[in-house]
């Protein structure tokens, strides 16, 4: 259950963190890694994944400094399964929530 | 661990797929060396933080077949997808290797019984050849009876491997998504 549970959580941030803007591959690691502990390198396959199920286009990019980066952009078919997913998760941390508050935890 | 040796490690470890595959993934890999050389940070400093090379590579592996099996799911794709989501972890070897132990045996017993009966008058002449006392009408009669009934049977397991493959198939993406979570400690 944690195990699924976190990977989900992990494509829900990056759907979530490209709804505004398109960013690189870096940034958005860094986005992530800011706020939940993750092992960075499995963004990537993650990346891939959602890219070859069409929730992302990529392109290049050049940087100021030095060589070009690939951008992802977030397709309307993305938009939609983030918001599927952002239901989803709103929905049960609410219900997790309640649940805490209903009872009184022994620590 | 320095960047060169991530990114050998992680090439080596990406060897089964096709060449512009794996010079995509170095790339990515590449950009985020320098991006974080970049804000100040040591080689050794990022590649800690993307953890193990061989680990990032399995899961890339197991998605490009799972891509390729849902293409075009003949035998020798399947196998390979199995074979890579069985190498995501443990926990994949109980719940993948088990029922894909057991369909193929239910598969392997359907055809094995399917072309027996049919192959049955063909026994019966091999029996009349060596004990022609042997020879009784009902055993003819019966044996036709049988390849009709393996004649069925073989043209509705070509629709149940089919039908199968295609269950086990996305059975198999499920895994790959929910199992191995890229958070630390999970």
């Amino acid at each position: 259950m944690n195990i699924q549970f976190k990977k989900g959580a992990l494509e829900l941030c990056v759907l979530a963190l490209l709804d505004k803007q398109d960013r690189y591959g870096y940034e958005l690691v860094q986005k992530i890694s800011d706020n939940i502990a993750i092992s960075e390198g499995s963004v990537y396959p993650l990346l891939r994944r959602l890219t070859k199920e069409a929730y992302f286009t990529t392109y290049l990019q050049e940087s100021k400094e030095g060589p070009s980066r690939k951008y992802y952009h977030l397709t309307d078919q993305g938009r939609k399964y983030l918001h599927q997913l952002n239901a989803e998760w709103n929905e049960f941390t609410e219900g997790v929530n309640e649940l805490l508050k209903e009872v009184v935890i022994d620590e | 661990m320095n960047k060169t040796i991530f990114i050998k490690k992680l090439e080596k470890a990406l060897e089964k797929l096709p060449p512009e595959e794996q010079q995509d993934v170095l790339e990515d890999f590449r950009e985020h060396f320098h991006a974080g050389l970049q804000e100040g940070k040591e080689e050794e400093e990022i590649a800690n933080a993307l953890g193990s090379p061989n680990q990032i590579a399995k899961e890339i592996i197991a998605t490009y077949y799972l891509d390729r099996v849902e293409e075009k799911s003949n035998v020798g794709n399947i196998f390979r997808a199995v074979w890579a989501v069985i190498g995501l972890g443990f926990f994949n070897l109980i719940i993948v290797l088990g029922p894909f132990i057991a369909l193929l045996g239910c598969i392997v017993g359907g055809w094995a019984v399917g072309i027996a009966f049919v192959c049955s008058p063909i026994l019966l002449l091999l029996d009349f050849m060596f004990y022609p006392d042997s020879f009784r009408l009902f055993d003819l009669f019966a044996s036709i009876a049988l390849t009709g009934l393996g004649i069925f049977i073989t043209i509705a397991m070509f629709y149940v491997t089919r039908f199968i493959a295609k269950v086990f198939v996305r059975y198999l993406s499920y895994n790959a998504k929910l199992v191995k979570g890229g958070l630390k400690h999970a």
